[in-house]
């Protein structure tokens, strides 16, 4: 079947048709059974269509993606080793004093590697956020000089607001169940997410300057 | 385009701070970036190209994103832009490629297809019946019915006016209507 009807109901179906057309169509329809099982048919491939499910491959490509990316990262992690090195050591300090304040807030003893930096809780929370308005300085002085570009420098703002967002978010509800280790955990993780990713970003503007 | 479908355009945090460390470097970052996606992207190729160059497409465009990714702006999610970089990659190559598919007859398909298949060799399933779409049909159906593009966008993509994309969804559709499941 193929006629100057039949022809316009893909375009009907999605709503691509104009005006006049459109109500042509709807009285041709009104007395054409065919039509109208064709229209139905073809409303159901675009249906199935939607339906179809993603599927990953059958083998793992990552090793091969890894070892085609190695050169680049490498490269990526020579530009910023020294002013990475620079924020490594802050980094360290703050991911301590959050855990170290997350601890403290659980009363619980801190227990691995990070037990000899335990502190007292209010001391972690204050290191904290000493070192993250430390790297706020950081990324401010590349903002004003120049050293980021606008772009950049709005894609690290919104990341920056999405995990200000999250820690909000995981501070709420542990004041509501404070024994949770899960919110405990996730608090940690989201902190060490803000510290690890103005970390990467004082770095780049150190970079640049 | 910012969205392209229902969940590509979901981003969460924790990917949001993974785009910011792979941008800097973090391969760990990335390949958990790879792990979130390389369904949707490894679909699309299958279905754009074919089974047979599938897995080397998916790398070619987890390599490109790599690359690139100084460049995400951010404006849209994570997901849209990979979305929108693979099927520019996988266009980009289909001239090179040499498909050894057998393919329908568009013509015959229009004139001769049943409602509704019937006969034991027409028992294909969906995704095997849109592989053997002639590749014009294939591709302009896999984007605006799959993926959500519209016929200005395919129309761009792939050099031909809104009109032959209409046109070639149509024939996809028309061809299509004889797989579906009952």
């Amino acid at each position: 079947m193929r006629d100057q009807w039949s022809d316009q109901l893909s375009d009907y179906l999605d709503d691509e048709l104009g005006r006049p057309e459109r109500e042509a169509l709807d009285a041709h329809l009104t007395g054409c059974v065919s039509c109208r099982v064709l229209l139905e048919e073809l409303r159901r491939v675009h249906a199935r269509a939607g339906m179809l499910r993603d599927e990953p491959p059958d083998r793992d490509l990552w090793p091969g993606i890894s070892r085609k990316i190695a050169p680049a990262q490498a490269r990526r992690a020579l530009v910023f080793s020294v002013p990475q090195l620079l924020a490594a050591g802050v980094a360290l300090m703050l991911v301590s004093g959050g855990t170290a304040w997350l601890a403290g807030r659980r009363g619980a003893p801190v227990v691995g590697p990070s037990a000899m930096l335990a502190t007292p809780a209010s001391k972690g929370e204050a290191s904290y956020a000493a070192a993250i308005a430390q790297l706020e300085a950081a990324l401010d002085a590349g903002r004003t000089s120049s050293a980021l570009d606008s772009t950049t420098v709005r894609a690290l703002e919104h990341s920056l607001a999405t995990i200000d967002s999250a820690i909000q978010d995981a501070r709420q509800a542990l004041a509501a169940d404070p024994a949770s280790a899960y919110l405990n955990h996730h608090l940690a993780d989201t902190m060490r997410r803000k510290l690890e990713l103005l970390r990467q970003a004082s770095a780049l503007a150190t970079a640049r300057t | 385009m910012t969205e392209l479908s229902p969940g590509v355009g979901v981003e969460t945090d924790a990917e949001t701070a993974d785009v910011a460390l792979a941008a800097s470097g973090d391969g760990r970052a990335f390949e958990r970036l790879y792990r979130a996606h390389v369904g949707r992207i490894h679909s699309l190729a299958r279905r754009m190209a074919g089974p047979e160059v599938a897995d080397d497409l998916t790398q070619d465009v987890f390599v490109r994103a790599w690359d690139k990714l100084g460049t995400f702006r951010g404006e849209a999610a994570f997901g849209s832009w990979l979305y929108r970089l693979a099927v520019n990659l996988i266009l980009g190559k289909r001239q090179t490629r040499n498909s050894e598919r057998v393919h329908f007859d568009a013509g015959a398909s229009l004139e001769t297809a049943p409602a509704m298949a019937t006969e034991p060799e027409l028992t294909l399933d969906f995704e095997d019946a849109i592989a053997r779409l002639p590749d014009g049909a294939r591709q302009v159906f896999v984007l605006h019915d799959v993926a959500g593009y519209k016929h200005e966008e395919i129309a761009a993509l792939l050099g031909i006016v809104p009109g032959t994309s209409k046109s070639q969804l149509h024939h996809a559709r028309m061809a299509l209507r004889g797989y579906l499941e009952r």
